[in-house]
């Protein structure tokens, strides 16, 4: 019998490994990522570089625009309009916090005590948008309005007097009041700080709430060390969702504020729409982005989630 | 188990039971774990012995029972006010803290201060103390497992308690952390109630072992008593490997019960026996593997008298190389297991030879006849009939 004293030898130099036989597919990703990119480019990028050459124009209605760049309209519109910016962040970080009070709770309960009711709930979370925007920022009028019960109820509670002197309602209104705005722009955006919420507390495997309690962690102490560290990724962007969109937006400040609570919204709205001055339009929409991307960085730089995700 | 003075980590679950709606996980149970021991709840999964650790640990509430530690009755205590640690199936670290914070985590919540010391210690017993500041997902299975048993034991618990804490390790590892945690427990001295399905990993650790299946313990000993003398089907075919014969007791001679199996007796100790022993009443007979020589039908003549033997005829054989196994049929048992260490190899025992099966009457083991035989075999038919009941 033979021994085998000798590896076989090796394979044979890679030639015909230098060229892959996958030739077929290497476009494909690009191909795939075609429709996405047309749509940036049609809806995003083109509309940017038209406002941005918008806001550096003078001229009038009459006379047509020319592009002049004229940087200063800049300045002009945030020395105008400084008001509605603070009240445009005071507002919409107000409703983020009353959003992540609100819906913390309400996503931690659907996520650990829901059990058979879970898809229910999330189901009602999600209820709301199957009517419209504006209409239900028109029913807050109806149930906000003078005389009406809850404005009843809260003047018997004389909750009212307590708001009244903090500067958010206005007498026995509640309607055309800051408090109003602000009650809307939580309602309406709550549901885009419930789901991210859920989402991160769903992830949290439920054997780390045992370990806590398990190395000694009472339940508030494992919420505090625990759970709400870890639902950190979904606080972030359910505030970034919250916060982002409220602060541009106007159709609340619209229909339930008045003209001492307008945002900046409602400024560009009127820009645009009514007085016609569309470089200051532009501008004012290119600070608040400015304004939103700096504070959105500054804040995921702070809340330190990068390794979490 | 009566203790002495020092009943500081007895482990005492009086009746204590589980019920699932109409689903009973654990039957009411009595079990003491004396102080220091290395305790192993074995059975195949879905058998209780998990959610039997879980009551010890008070994150199951158990529907009937109480559950001791030393003298204080914990059943009604939260798990975070038990001095019971876990070591999780999946270890549980938390992912937002680095080791040294995930095992300062119980000393902290316990308002300790000056923790570095003692978890720098703690680190270097686990032999991670280089890892300190890195964080649980950067860390291999093997230092993941090391850490939660790390976390667990600096606070120095009564008793801790072991889920499957080796079940997401390759085999080598596997080996290597038994005796790892077997040292650990010898130097710390702290009670251990570890739970796993892998019998070789029961009895390589444990000083006493409770074998589980549906809910109930069928046994418990050392782990040499319950391979010797399983006292049920389920425990011979769970631990290790038995071949089971259906007798009929014939007669008695002294300590011994005389059995007719097929045409051949067969002697079995009346001690080794746990079923009732009356004339002609059925029972099963077994014999482990290694315990029976293997002989060539034209030597018979040269066995001893006094041995039990059965005759039959090789149907397999292979070669593992410390040893032989062979498949024989016989006219009692179909597939007749035996091995034969490889000393002098008989080169005549190969498929289709008459052979003799024989063996000390001192090994065989017997029991009620009224069981499944497959009961505790791979596919764990036994499980299967307890969830259809």
């Amino acid at each position: 019998m033979a021994t085998l004293t000798e590896a076989p030898p090796p394979l044979a130099p890679t030639a015909p490994q230098a060229e892959p036989p996958r030739r077929r597919g290497r476009w494909t990703p690009y191909w795939l990522l075609l429709p996405g990119m047309l749509w940036l480019l049609v809806f995003f990028a083109l509309p940017m570089i038209y406002q941005a050459s918008t806001s550096v124009q003078t001229g009038s209605l009459e006379e047509g625009y020319k592009v002049t760049w004229h940087f200063a309209t800049y300045w002009d519109a945030l020395a105008d309009y400084w008001p509605q910016f603070l009240r445009s962040v005071l507002y919409a970080a107000a409703a983020t916090v009353l959003c992540l009070v609100l819906g913390y709770p309400l996503a931690y309960l659907i996520a650990f005590r829901a059990g058979r009711w879970r898809n229910l709930i999330m189901v009602l979370v999600i209820a709301p948008f199957f009517t419209s925007f504006l209409i239900r920022t028109l029913a807050w009028k109806t149930i906000l309005s003078d005389g009406g019960p809850v404005v009843g109820a809260l003047n018997t509670l004389h909750v009212l007097d307590v708001t009244s002197w903090l500067g958010w309602t206005a007498g026995d209104r509640v309607l055309a009041t800051p408090l109003a705005v602000v009650c809307g722009l939580t309602y309406n955006f709550l549901p885009f700080m419930i789901l991210p919420l859920y989402t991160s507390l769903e992830r949290i495997d439920g054997r780390l709430h045992e370990a806590a309690g398990d190395l000694y962690a009472r339940p508030v102490t494992t919420f505090r060390k625990v759970t709400f560290p870890l639902s950190m990724p979904g606080v972030v962007s359910g505030t970034l969702l919250t916060f982002i969109p409220a602060s541009g937006d106007y159709v609340n400040a619209e229909l339930l504020g008045s003209t001492d609570t307008r945002m900046i919204g409602n400024v560009i709205q009127t820009q645009f729409l009514r007085v016609l001055d569309y470089p200051t339009a532009a501008a004012l929409s290119f600070i608040l982005m400015a304004a939103i991307l700096f504070m959105v960085t500054f804040y995921i730089r702070r809340s330190g989630t990068e390794d979490l995700v | 188990m009566k203790t002495t003075t020092d009943a500081g980590g007895d482990v005492r679950l009086s009746g204590i039971s589980k019920t699932y709606g109409s689903f009973t996980a654990v039957h009411p149970l009595d079990l003491t774990v004396p102080q220091g021991s290395f305790f192993a709840l074995l059975g195949a999964s879905g058998c209780g012995k998990t959610t039997t650790l879980r009551m010890i640990a008070g994150l199951e509430e158990p529907t009937s029972g109480t559950v001791h530690l030393g003298d204080q009755d914990v059943t009604a205590l939260p798990p975070y006010k038990r001095p019971v640690n876990t070591v999780f199936q999946s270890y549980a670290l938390f992912p937002h803290l680095d080791i040294f914070e995930n095992v300062a985590f119980g000393l902290r919540r316990r308002g300790i201060k000056g923790v570095k010391q003692q978890v720098g210690d703690m680190l270097d017993l686990v032999q991670l103390g280089e890892q300190a500041r890195k964080k649980p997902h950067q860390l291999s299975g093997g230092q993941q497992q090391r850490v939660a048993v790390a976390r667990a034991l600096i606070n120095h618990p009564k008793v801790l308690l072991l889920d499957e804490p080796l079940g997401a390790l390759d085999l080598k590892l596997r080996r290597q952390m038994q005796l790892e945690l077997k040292r650990i427990q010898t130097e710390v001295g702290i009670t251990f109630v570890h739970v796993t399905h892998d019998q070789e990993e029961a009895m390589t650790m444990a000083d006493t072992v409770a074998v589980m299946n549906g809910g109930r313990v069928e046994q418990l000993g050392s782990p040499a008593d319950l391979y010797e003398n399983p006292r049920s089907t389920f425990v011979a075919n769970f631990l290790g490997t038995s071949n089971l014969i259906e007798a009929e007791v014939d007669s008695r001679s002294g300590e011994d019960i005389v059995l007719k199996a097929g045409d051949g007796k067969l002697v079995l100790p009346e001690a080794r026996c746990a079923a009732p022993t009356t004339t002609g009443g059925k029972v099963l007979v077994g014999i482990r593997p290694e315990k029976i020589s293997l002989t060539h039908a034209d030597d018979a003549g040269g066995i001893p008298e006094g041995r039990n033997r059965i005759t039959g005829t090789i149907a397999a054989t292979s070669f593992i190389g410390v040893s032989t196994q062979y498949v024989v049929d016989s006219a009692v048992c179909p597939e007749f297991e035996v091995y034969v260490q490889n000393v002098d190899r008989d080169s005549r025992l190969a498929p289709g030879a008459e052979v003799v099966l024989h063996w000390s009457p001192a090994h065989t083991f017997g029991f009620d006849a009224a069981q499944s035989l497959l009961a505790g075999t791979t596919g764990s038919a036994g499980l299967d009939e307890e969830a259809a009941l």
